[in-house]
């Protein structure tokens, strides 16, 4: 066997977490390689955050304690959002399998209500997220958005530490995570200041693609590290079932704009 | 035998996960659909999938009003609806499609159905291949029913994708090459 056959062997053997959304676990080959901190990047109004609950929700089902940390939306507002799902049931929320907590708050208790972080502030922060996945015995933690985290980082030096530490410290744990990643319809790249993206294990690209006048809500998993993936855009619902995906139909030729 | 009982023992007799082409000719149009409707879906308690993109749900309920169809087991993906100029209403078991030119929105609102309805016997009717192809190009419509026919043949759901003969080119004939079975159904005969 070719050196390069044994490597994809290795690389599709690494345990994976499931995202409960089986056809991005197709997609996935499994789903995602546990550990990975992957960048959920994309315009507003494209399902970032309903993704990664979903995300959270499965994985408390299957018995992995789940985080999620708002800096955008108050995580009653969220909640209302996640009830209308068939497969949310409450007592997860009560059993601490599903834990929500407001970065302003987290912000707070270490003394970071100010506007902009120092260099060792940002260690404080990655460290206290680490602390507390640890204590909490979390395996899947979603950041919503690192994009306002990073607003407060200011320097690309900053942001880099940030995300890097952040990474190590999560993967360490087996905690796998998402980073909600805004950016504008016109960007050209996948995050707001350029460094999350390159640091990011993975990213999936959410987006909307226009045909013809149609608006179709897409998906896109443009890197993950680990594993073999399909790099095909594919077109979703967001339904009381969760997310569904099919491909995207390419019959009708070119013409399509993507954003 | 009639077209009505051709279709119910056709459909009886076909393994899961089987295609059906139906070519049908506007005659026996209303037969065909009530045999599908009523004579196997209600009878047999198997819960159809309507995928309309040729008629209204509206429409389609009171015409099943008129012929004593029961529609109960019965749940609508209308693409047509939205596209109308009047105010959309929408009803119990009808699931709208903003267009018929939303062809993988079609199919996420099946899979969607499929879904839900796992529980139980399930058979998807797609209403028409033609009047898909009055929006889309045969390129996309091909690939589109490419892509559901062996979505729901992999899921063990069978599935009846109808044409109407009249307004059938071959291009559109060549597309239910897809299909497992074909039945050509015209006044009085069923081949």
């Amino acid at each position: 066997m070719s050196v390069a056959a044994r490597k994809v062997i290795a690389q599709d053997i690494r345990e994976r977490c499931t995202t409960g959304i089986d056809s991005l676990d197709s997609v996935l080959n499994g789903g995602i390689p546990r550990g990975n901190t992957i960048l959920i990047t994309g315009a507003c109004g494209t399902g970032k955050t309903t993704l990664s609950v979903e995300f959270l929700i499965h994985g408390a089902l299957a018995g992995e304690n789940g985080l999620f940390l708002s800096v955008t939306e108050a995580h009653e507002k969220l909640l209302a959002n996640m009830m209308p799902y068939d497969f949310m049931r409450k007592d997860l929320l009560d059993s601490g399998r599903l834990t929500f907590i407001d970065m302003p708050v987290l912000y707070h208790k270490l003394g970071l209500d100010k506007s902009e972080f120092t260099l060792e502030e940002v260690e404080l922060l990655t460290d206290s997220i680490t602390k507390l996945v640890g204590e909490m015995g979390v395996k899947r933690l979603v950041l919503d958005s690192v994009t306002s985290v990073c607003f407060q980082l200011k320097s690309e030096e900053k942001i880099r530490d940030f995300v890097l530490k952040l990474g190590k410290g999560l993967a360490e744990k087996g905690c796998t995570s998402l980073l909600v990643s805004e950016i504008l319809p016109s960007d050209m790249r996948y995050s707001t200041y350029g460094v999350e993206e390159a640091i990011a294990d993975g990213i999936i690209l959410m987006g909307n693609y226009e045909r013809r006048g149609d608006l179709l809500r897409t998906l896109q998993v443009v890197k993950m590290r680990g594993t073999s993936h399909s790099r095909a855009k594919y077109v979703l619902d967001i339904t009381p079932l969760g997310v569904l995906m099919v491909p995207l139909l390419k019959g009708g030729g070119g013409g399509g704009n993507a954003s | 035998m009639g077209v009505q009982d051709a279709v119910t023992s056709k459909l009886a007799e076909v393994p899961a996960g089987t295609s059906l082409a139906l070519q049908v000719s506007i005659p026996v149009y209303l037969d065909v659909i009530k045999g599908i409707i009523d004579n196997y879906g209600a009878r047999s308690r198997v819960s159809i999938i309507y995928v309309t993109s040729s008629i209204p749900s509206r429409s389609i309920l009171s015409a099943f009003e008129v012929l004593e169809i029961n529609s109960d087991h019965v749940s609508f993906v209308d693409c047509v609806t939205h596209t109308m100029v009047s105010a959309v209403e929408k009803g119990k078991n009808i699931y709208l499609v903003e267009s018929p030119t939303m062809l993988e929105n079609l199919m996420l609102k099946v899979e969607f159905l499929t879904r839900k309805l796992s529980g139980g016997k399930v058979l998807v009717l797609l209403d028409s291949l033609n009047s898909l192809c009055i929006h889309n190009s045969i390129g996309i419509v091909s690939e589109f029913l490419h892509i559901m026919v062996n979505n729901l043949r992999a899921k063990g759901v069978p599935s009846v994708i109808l044409m109407v003969q009249e307004h059938g080119t071959e291009e559109v004939k060549n597309m239910l090459n897809v299909c497992d079975e074909m039945m050509v159904l015209d006044e009085g005969t069923a081949k």
